[in-house]
């Protein structure tokens, strides 16, 4: 007989209480012994740089990974998770980075598919849908179609379907990826809504003003183990949290010396071009970039960015104005002929635009050059491994067997691979569409390295950023666009936060005009 | 209640096709079995018999290499344009096109000299299958028309065709006013190689060899494999999709046009309608367990060829020839069974434990 001790803490038992979890897949130990407890009712973080076994903790939490060794509990009960429904059934939803929807689906379809009774009234739904939605204050359009949605809508329906699912441990992997500033600060307000309802939130970024802006407590991960758990967000400071991820101290940029800008390298001028849906999306833009510059373009998603690096590219057909690199007019030219004037492309979606997942590192590191890379019509192999040998070692990018799929490749990796990839030509002007977006600490610092010295070699940088940091770090001027035009410019060195963001949302301040 | 769930392999199994074709082959043999002992035959004695007729002795080999070569160049003609992620459904009309174009140079060059015509008679096929895709390659193109319904639906059209003609101008007079074709003239067939294989044995291994090294090492095969793996990519690294989806659409149909060619010039007497045979739908199968890879096709036809040849040789014990076609089905379902559990394992779960619950309409 073993009666419990009186003295027993009454304190409820935690939502999850992972312990203990080993998780060794071929040649890598993603969770080394790695422990997490999230409390009821909290925003709980997640922090490790990538690599660090965030994810694999999460697909252990929710079902997608068995544990080699370890203990999954929630609310104080041990679970064998089989399946991410098994999960489901035990509260656990997971709201993934990449998000699973149906385009063509409305709003409410999407997040009752397969979740609701055999035969549906649309009314019906869409209502109910609109009652969760308010209760959370998420707001959404039942009856819109899924492909007309932002990112941040669309991570909305994605919450929703874990809601509509009764999930009370919401699991979200890296969330503010796809949003601007905006939306995520909308995100952090939902957190907490959902918080205050008694759910639990458990948030993976490695972000740390997120962090710090919507998270109770924080759990810092570090090569699979927990190397700090449970710290109160409130009483640890973002420099440390940073410190304890990279097991170093933080890394700070700093402002190079400006140089001397030479020429006019990429002259935009009244660029017009429509988006996917064939609405006008630039409304004519106009912008110069001169030789050893680097000019940032700022502004709230789906402002005509994403048009404009890929109008510039040569990725989508212009319906007016003009685009000269190096001197030389090359609107409408082919992408390849820009890339033989000196165009390097980083573009914005790495995997399916400027990477093709299924092949191996070395057809990818040849995406551009391969014409070079011939004998009569064989590709000499030869040539195109000693490429991509060569690009790995100058920009440090780790990977294993050349002639393997990039897939395995960490984003870090990738990126430098890209990047590597577009630099490695000599370029005169080079695009670069959210650069850093997703990356660790180390390859943030990695690429914007790499950017200042191509600045500094004298190159003409157009960095496409949502990163207000970043763009105010790196940049010698700093362009606003709102509605598909350019609508303010700003010195970075002096602008105000608050002017930018002004001018992100169309109120252009007095002097901020471009010129 | 336990039931069997899939659930996800964390690393795939080693090994993978090869092993998932042995073990479809060893399912469609065990159910093949006991299908035969229930409709009273004996099983051994019947697998015994159409191994002798496929790959028993030399012979056996000619004749099932000769089936092998048809269905190889439907697979590869599927194969390419499976690189590329397009589907040509329509390797059984192009087969017939080609056919139709060889018969053709049959009947206006009769009197030229043997190595002239057959190679006439290649060229026009090639050409007549490259035509028959050519629709559908420029609707793809130009449009986006899905090729899978265009390519289907012309095999419909290229049968009506071969039949319009052996029915109508294309009638042997001698034919007592059935409707046959005349028979090829001696100096259009493919010169024989050893027992009744012919020529084309030879020509369809060529043919595969080549386009498995333009696939892997060529420049072009390099552009094929980034288009397939992501058509923003292809247009990023400045490859012209349109220009791509149409050589490989025409490309393939050029294939199986050829398969039509070779066919008619080493194995037929004469064009029918059957002479396209299924090969173009096998040649589907051969090259999905091929994995779209040329190097594959080959291989995967000569085991479905010796299936084939075996299953008809067993007619004469009584057996029904649907038996080979069972056969051939359930190499490919065990294939793909053994395929998907080289990346899942079943796991028996208790009840109903992964119903969802419950929530939102109407409460």
């Amino acid at each position: 007989m073993n009666p419990p001790p009186d003295d027993a803490p009454a304190e409820p038992a935690s939502a999850v209480e992972l312990s203990g979890i080993w998780k060794r897949f071929p040649g890598v130990v993603a969770n080394a012994g790695a422990h997490l407890k999230v409390r009821t009712g909290t925003v709980h973080a997640v922090l490790g740089e990538n690599g660090a076994g965030k994810s694999t903790l999460m697909n252990v939490l929710s079902g997608v990974y068995r544990p080699d060794e370890g203990e999954v509990r929630i609310d104080g009960v041990v679970h064998h998770f089989r399946s991410p429904s098994d999960a489901l059934a035990a509260g656990v939803g997971m709201v993934h980075q990449e998000f699973r929807l149906v385009p063509s689906f409305t709003v409410a379809e999407n997040v009752v598919l397969g979740a609701a009774e055999r035969i549906v009234r649309r009314q019906v739904v869409e209502s109910a849908v609109a009652d969760l939605a308010e209760r959370f204050g998420l707001a959404t359009e039942p009856d819109r179609p899924v492909w007309q949605l932002s990112m941040g809508e669309r991570q909305r329906v994605e919450i929703l379907k874990a809601l509509w699912r009764d999930a009370r441990i919401l699991i979200l992997d890296e969330p503010t990826a796809v949003l601007t500033p905006g939306e995520a600060d909308e995100l952090g307000r939902i957190l907490r809504h959902m918080a205050d309802d008694d759910r639990t939130v458990i948030f993976i970024s490695h972000k740390l003003h997120e962090v710090t802006g919507f998270c109770d407590e924080a759990t810092v991960l570090r090569g699979g183990a927990t190397v700090a758990a449970s710290l109160s967000v409130a009483e640890t400071d973002s420099s440390q949290l940073a410190g304890l991820m990279v097991g170093s101290s933080p890394v700070i940029t700093e402002r190079r010396p400006p140089v001397v800008v030479g020429g006019p390298m990429l002259e935009v001028v009244e660029l017009v071009c429509m988006d996917d849906r064939g609405l006008p999306a630039l409304h004519g833009v106009d912008l110069t970039v001169g030789a050893g510059e680097i000019v940032g373009i700022a502004g709230v998603a789906g402002n005509g960015q994403r048009e404009l690096a890929q109008a510039v590219a040569g990725l989508r057909p212009t319906t007016g104005g003009s685009v000269r690199i190096g001197g030389s007019d090359l609107t409408g030219a082919m992408p390849r002929q820009r890339f033989g004037a000196g165009l390097g492309y980083i573009p914005e979606d790495r995997m399916g635009v400027g990477l093709a997942p299924q092949l191996s590192v070395t057809d990818n590191a040849i995406l551009r050059t391969y014409p070079t890379h011939r004998r009569g019509p064989f590709l000499d192999a030869e040539a195109a491994t000693a490429h991509c040998r060569d690009l790995v070692d100058r920009f440090g990018v780790r990977t294993g067997p050349l002639d393997q799929p990039i897939a395995g490749l960490s984003g870090g990796n990738l990126q430098r691979l890209l990047v590597g990839r577009e630099l490695s030509n000599e370029p005169r002007v080079v695009v670069a569409a959210q650069p850093t977006r997703g990356l660790d600490v180390q390859g943030v610092k990695a690429i914007q390295d790499l950017l200042v010295a191509e600045r500094e070699a004298g190159v003409a940088i157009l960095l496409i950023s949502e990163d207000l940091d970043e763009l105010l770090t790196l940049t010698d001027r700093l362009l606003v666009m709102h509605g598909g035009r350019v609508v303010a410019a700003f010195d970075p060195e002096v602008a105000g936060r608050h002017e930018i963001g002004e001018a992100m949302v169309g109120h252009v301040p007095t002097g901020a005009e471009p010129a | 209640m336990r039931r069997p769930v899939l659930a996800r392999r964390d690393q795939v199994l080693r090994g993978g096709q090869p092993l998932a074709f042995g073990v479809g082959l060893a399912v469609a043999l065990v159910v093949g079995l006991f299908l035969l002992m229930g409709s009273g035959h004996d099983p051994i004695r019947i697998y015994g018999r159409m191994f002798d007729a496929s790959l028993g002795d030399p012979r056996a080999w000619s004749v099932t290499l000769n089936r092998a070569v048809p269905l190889g160049l439907a697979g590869l003609a599927v194969a390419v344009a499976g690189s590329m992620g397009l589907w040509n459904i329509g390797a059984e009309g192009q087969i017939m096109a080609g056919a139709i174009g060889a018969a053709w140079v049959a009947r206006i060059g009769g009197d030229w000299p043997g190595p002239v015509l057959v190679t006439a008679m290649l060229a026009a096929a090639v050409v007549g299958g490259g035509l028959l895709a050519l629709g559908p390659a420029i609707a793809r193109a130009r449009i986006g028309v899905n090729e899978i319904i265009t390519t289907l639906m012309l095999n419909e059209v290229a049968i009506r065709l071969v039949q319009w003609l052996i029915h109508g101008r294309w009638k042997d007079p001698g034919s007592h006013n059935f409707p046959l074709a005349p028979m090829l003239p001696d100096n259009g067939r493919l010169p024989t190689l050893f027992e009744r294989a012919h020529l084309g044995v030879v020509l369809a291994g060529i043919v595969i060899v080549l386009f498995g090294l333009a696939a892997s090492r060529t420049a072009w095969g390099y552009e094929l494999r980034v288009a397939g793996s992501s058509g923003a990519t292809a247009r990023y690294a400045g490859i012209s999709l349109k220009r791509k989806i149409l050589t490989v659409l025409v490309l393939s149909g050029a294939v199986a046009g050829f398969a039509g060619g070779v066919e008619l010039a080493g194995n037929a007497d004469r064009i029918t309608e059957g002479i396209s045979n299924g090969f173009g739908f096998a040649g589907i199968i051969v090259a999905a367990l091929a994995l779209m890879r040329p190097s594959g096709v080959a291989a995967v036809a000569v085991l479905f060829g010796a299936v084939q040849i075996g299953g008809q040789s067993i007619q004469t014990m009584g057996v029904s020839s649907s038996v080979s076609t069972i056969l051939q089905a359930l190499i490919l379902f065990g294939a793909i069974a053994a395929g998907v559990l080289s990346r899942y394992r079943i796991l028996m779960v208790a009840g109903n434990t992964v119903e969802t619950p419950s929530s939102g309409v109407g409460s």
